[in-house]
């Protein structure tokens, strides 16, 4: 299994995600979609892939974003790059990414004030035990919760 | 607030309550799954690359036996009635699929950091990604060729058969009748007018043979038609709530 067993996301992960059903569930909230994207391994790409993904969120005149990671490490990269895009469209952003003690970002900028560490290892390491740091139904909620705060304060400094 | 309908997804579950080797693939809407485990060479029979494959039951708390690394863990859907996202999908619960891969020098199908050990120190349990302590799971253990193991055409050999397998499920899943499953489940892609517009952004694996992440395949959760986003050069794209909660993303890793 790819970079971090503890941190990846199975095809069942996927299946019944908790994320998407929190936020698709919460009545406050007009669902737009589900934007993928990739990782791929050149960083010049990185930034490209990232910055189309906030463009895309852009033109869908997203009023928030909630950006969620599979596996840690220089996808980091990739996770700061599209919050920082984000950050200066002006569009709100909350995040969800292992960190602990030995995953913490690996580059920073001004907008990672939202992003939450998935870790629930004792230890705060990757613990190579399939699903231990996965997402979860309460982790989602933080992240919605602080999404739905901070569009708000968005919304008064608009005013 | 008003809200706008846009399309359907309703989810059929049928319960499967015992699970054990037997001499014929088979589901029975009792809750009655049959593994034939002789199968297997017919799984790889266009697979060059796979060596061998081992199948086998593990029951609930039955795991103290050795894993190799955890390739995925998959559960068994299929489309019933329209396409993905729309209509209606049958699924399996009690049981789910878990795909582990080594070759046949022992090295371990994963990237960076693998899980092959002794499977109860190695799964946690009652994830959304993983089995509850309650559930069966189908080991699809596969050893592929000398240095196979980590070259991108080995794991999609692997992802392959073991789709392959689950397909002989789908294929009576689908015609099991509606009124018999044990859970049912409706989703609606709406539009609510008013709200805080919202998006989800996935950040998913895009950077090799064990990081890599499937879309639009045939079947729910499925390998089949699908497509690597490497191949699409990791570029973003949209899908609705219930495309994705319809099994469109296969995780290959």
């Amino acid at each position: 299994m790819g970079i971090g067993p503890s941190t990846k996301e199975t095809t069942l992960h996927h299946f019944r995600d908790p994320l998407l059903d929190v936020v698709a569930s919460d009545e406050d909230i007009d669902l737009l979609g589900v934007i993928i994207v990739g990782t791929p391994d050149d960083n010049e790409e990185k930034m490209l892939v990232g910055t189309r993904a906030a463009v895309m969120a852009e033109c869908m005149r997203a009023d928030g974003a909630i950006l969620s990671s599979d596996g840690w490490g220089n996808s980091d990269v990739d996770f700061a790059n599209t919050c920082e895009q984000l950050g200066i469209r002006g569009i709100p952003v909350t995040g969800l990414k292992f960190s602990g003690v030995n995953g913490g970002f690996v580059v920073q900028n001004n907008y990672l004030s939202g992003i939450k560490d998935t870790n629930k290892s004792e230890e705060g390491i990757e613990t190579c035990v399939v699903g231990e740091n996965n997402i979860t139904e309460l982790d989602a909620r933080k992240v919605t919760a602080m999404l739905k705060l901070k569009m708000r304060q968005h919304e008064r400094k608009d005013v | 607030m008003s809200e706008k309908d846009l399309r359907r997804l309703v989810i059929k579950a049928f319960h499967m309550d015992r699970v054990m080797e037997g001499e014929e693939n088979r589901i029975t809407p009792d809750g009655l799954m049959t593994i034939n485990k002789g199968c297997a060479a017919k799984m790889i029979e266009a697979e060059p690359l796979i060596e061998n494959v081992g199948i086998r039951v593990i029951p609930p708390g039955g795991h103290d036996c050795w894993t190799n690394t955890i390739m995925d863990i998959i559960p068994v859907s299929t489309k019933v009635l329209g396409k993905l996202g729309e209509g209606i999908t049958h699924t399996l619960t009690g049981v789910y699929v878990v795909l582990t891969g080594v070759d046949t020098e022992g090295k371990q199908t994963h990237e960076f950091g693998s899980s092959e050990g002794v499977l109860r120190d190695k799964l946690y349990l009652n994830r959304a990604g993983t089995p509850s302590g309650e559930d069966y799971i189908i080991s699809f253990d596969v050893t592929l060729k000398a240095g196979m193991g980590q070259e991108r055409p080995g794991p999609m050999a692997a992802h392959r058969a073991c789709d392959r397998f689950i397909q002989i499920f789908r294929e009576q899943l689908k015609k099991m009748k509606g009124n018999l499953c044990t859970e049912r489940h409706e989703y609606h892609d709406v539009v609510r007018e008013g709200g805080k517009k919202v998006v989800i952004i996935k950040q998913v694996a895009g950077q090799g043979a064990m990081y890599d992440t499937w879309l639009f395949p045939k079947e729910p959760s499925g390998v089949e038609g699908g497509h690597s986003i490497i191949d699409m050069k990791n570029m973003p794209l949209v899908l609705t709530p219930n495309e994705y909660r319809d099994g469109m993303i296969r995780s290959m890793q």
